[in-house]
């Protein structure tokens, strides 16, 4: 593979302007799978940081978790059957701090579980981005709806739901907060979840999917990805098609000195790969390096395991542009070459 | 002994509803360590016959006989397998690859040719070859460097460093005045020698008869003397 390298040391702004085409494109579509992961985050980190198991909805609720109501009967039965069981509730609500300052938030609480945070009674646990907001342990909070008040009593990390930060109250409050007995939902840890007749059952992930807005907002930006993947791939097509059109006469040269045509793919393979090897090595640094300064208000989670799943697929779609490109080498007829002037 | 026999070679080129017979039958045997020069005027078919005998495009109907075998009757792969390591080829134009060195289009030829030389041969093999078309001087020169002259004689050089058989030399001397062309066509001359080549050309530039030991004349798609 020395004369693809050659050709690409030779010929450094050509490889240049399509290896910068490719930094720019994974870069975005980096930085948006960054930002979908954020809001995904943001939406549901309550939700997505539970162990893979099984959620629960009451059957009337049409899949939808805000409409649930289960039964208090089925809920102890269910919670005596399987111990590692909890039912929680989320609702969104606000909160006036002591300078009567609204904080919008999303109510959660829970049955004795460890997959929760433990409030007493008149008691809060709230996400830390309150705390940035000025909200101090020992405050005293209040809600229009609930009799009594609220003494925070600590903070936790990225609790988010619907894009509110997150609060943990007992469940006699949150009853008087929304005049609801039950709770909406059951949630059994571990893959060998029951099947319940009473109630709907959904995955982890279909239950994210009955989330508001969280399927609508990660189809939109899943797809600008995916938009993105798929463009790199014809990039290559058409960059390539546009090289192996001006060395038409090379190839048949090539050809006609007897050079396989498995060598010749094998040559535009090897500048495939490593002009999306360094193209991507470098969206990485950078996309790593813009989560670090990325601003705080700023949504934006790109984890290891989504670079390196992206940069395969990139990879993969690299290769079949190249490779459908290459087709037009396999046609190449060395006596074209040979008929035409220098190369 | 004649080292490669075209026997009643035809070929038909189909242009719509016409079809042009360019090649009426051609029969040729050359000899190794002989020069065969191909002369004629244009259209007679005699850089046509050279890629059919060099395997570039199929005979329509007639015999290769080379090595004993029928190349019309090979696989394109086993054709492919001859052109790289039994034939070599020099072009009107060098055609070098031109991202690549002197030195580098020799080991590009030796790489193609899937040589069993050691590395060490190859290198020793390249230097050789360099040191007979006088061009080691220039062995890491790219081709946009050369003069008309010094490409040829590295197109020379490239097509017979992994010691084919038989080398095809269409219209070699064609780019380059009558100094270059001559000092080109003694390099051919002495290589065929040496190196006991067999060596078929195409020319139309009857100065460089002299530099050859056959003169085959075509006209009209047939050999007429």
């Amino acid at each position: 593979m020395k004369i693809a390298w050659k050709e690409m040391k030779k010929n450094k702004t050509r490889f240049l302007i399509l290896g910068s085409i490719i930094f720019l494109v994974s870069f975005l579509t980096f930085i948006i799978s960054g930002l979908a992961n954020g809001l995904s985050q943001d939406n549901a980190a309550l939700i997505k940081d539970l162990p893979q198991g099984q959620f629960y909805l009451d059957k009337d609720a049409d899949k939808t978790y805000n409409l649930s109501k289960i039964d208090e009967g089925v809920q102890q039965q269910i919670l005596i059957d399987h111990p590692e069981a909890t039912a929680f509730s989320v609702q969104m609500g606000f909160v006036n701090d002591e300078d009567d300052k609204q904080h919008s938030l999303a109510f959660v609480t829970s049955t004795d579980s460890a997959l929760f945070e433990k409030v007493k009674e008149g008691e809060i646990v709230l996400d830390r981005s309150l705390q940035e907001d000025g909200i101090q342990v020992g405050d005293v909070l209040t809600n229009n709806q609930f009799s009594g008040e609220f003494i925070v009593k600590g903070f936790v990390d990225q609790q988010k739901y619907s894009h509110a930060p997150v609060a943990f109250i007992d469940m006699t409050n949150y009853q008087e907060i929304y005049r609801v007995m039950e709770m909406q939902t059951i949630f059994i840890p571990g893959k060998d979840a029951p099947t319940l007749s009473a109630l709907d059952s959904f995955s982890n992930k279909e239950f994210l999917n009955a989330i508001p807005s969280y399927n609508a907002e990660q189809m939109s930006l899943n797809m600008i990805v995916w938009f993105l993947v798929i463009i790199s791939g014809m990039l290559f097509a058409i960059f390539f098609y546009m090289m192996n059109v001006q060395k038409i006469g090379l190839y048949g040269i090539l050809k006609a000195i007897g050079m396989k045509t498995i060598s010749l793919f094998k040559m535009i393979w090897y500048q495939m790969l490593v002009i999306t090897a360094i193209s991507l090595a470098l969206s990485i640094a950078l996309s790593q390096a813009f989560s670090l300064i990325a601003p705080e208000g700023m949504p934006f989670h790109l984890t290891m395991d989504t670079v390196l799943m992206l940069s395969a697929v990139f990879m993969v779609v690299g290769f079949i542009g190249a490779t459908i490109s290459g087709f037009q080498v396999k046609n190449i007829e060395p006596l074209q070459a040979i008929q035409q002037g220098e190369m | 002994m004649s080292a490669f026999i075209i026997d009643e070679v035809k070929k038909t080129f189909s242009n719509g509803e016409v079809e042009e017979e360019i090649l009426k039958g051609v029969n040729l045997s050359l000899k190794e360590g002989e020069i065969t020069a191909l002369i004629g005027p244009s259209g007679s078919g005699k850089s046509t016959i050279l890629t059919i005998a060099a395997g570039l495009q199929k005979a329509s109907t007639g015999e290769i006989m080379f090595d004993g075998k029928d190349m019309t009757k090979m696989s394109p792969e086993e054709v492919r397998h001859i052109r790289a390591t039994d034939f070599g080829f020099v072009f009107q134009s060098s055609h070098l690859v031109p991202f690549l060195t002197v030195e580098e289009q020799l080991q590009l030829m030796l790489d193609v040719s899937e040589t069993k030389m050691s590395k060490k041969e190859q290198t020793n093999a390249i230097e050789e070859m360099l040191k007979l078309v006088e061009m080691e001087h220039r062995k890491e020169s790219y081709p946009s460097s050369l003069s008309g002259g010094e490409r040829q004689r590295v197109a020379i050089a490239r097509a017979i460093i992994h010691r084919p058989k038989i080398l095809f030399a269409d219209e070699p001397t064609a780019s380059l005045d009558t100094k270059r062309s001559k000092g080109v066509m003694e390099l051919l001359q002495e290589l065929t020698r040496t190196l006991k080549l067999t060596t078929l050309m195409v020319t139309h530039d009857e100065e460089m008869l002299p530099y050859v030991d056959r003169v085959i004349t075509m006209r009209d798609g047939y050999i007429v003397e």
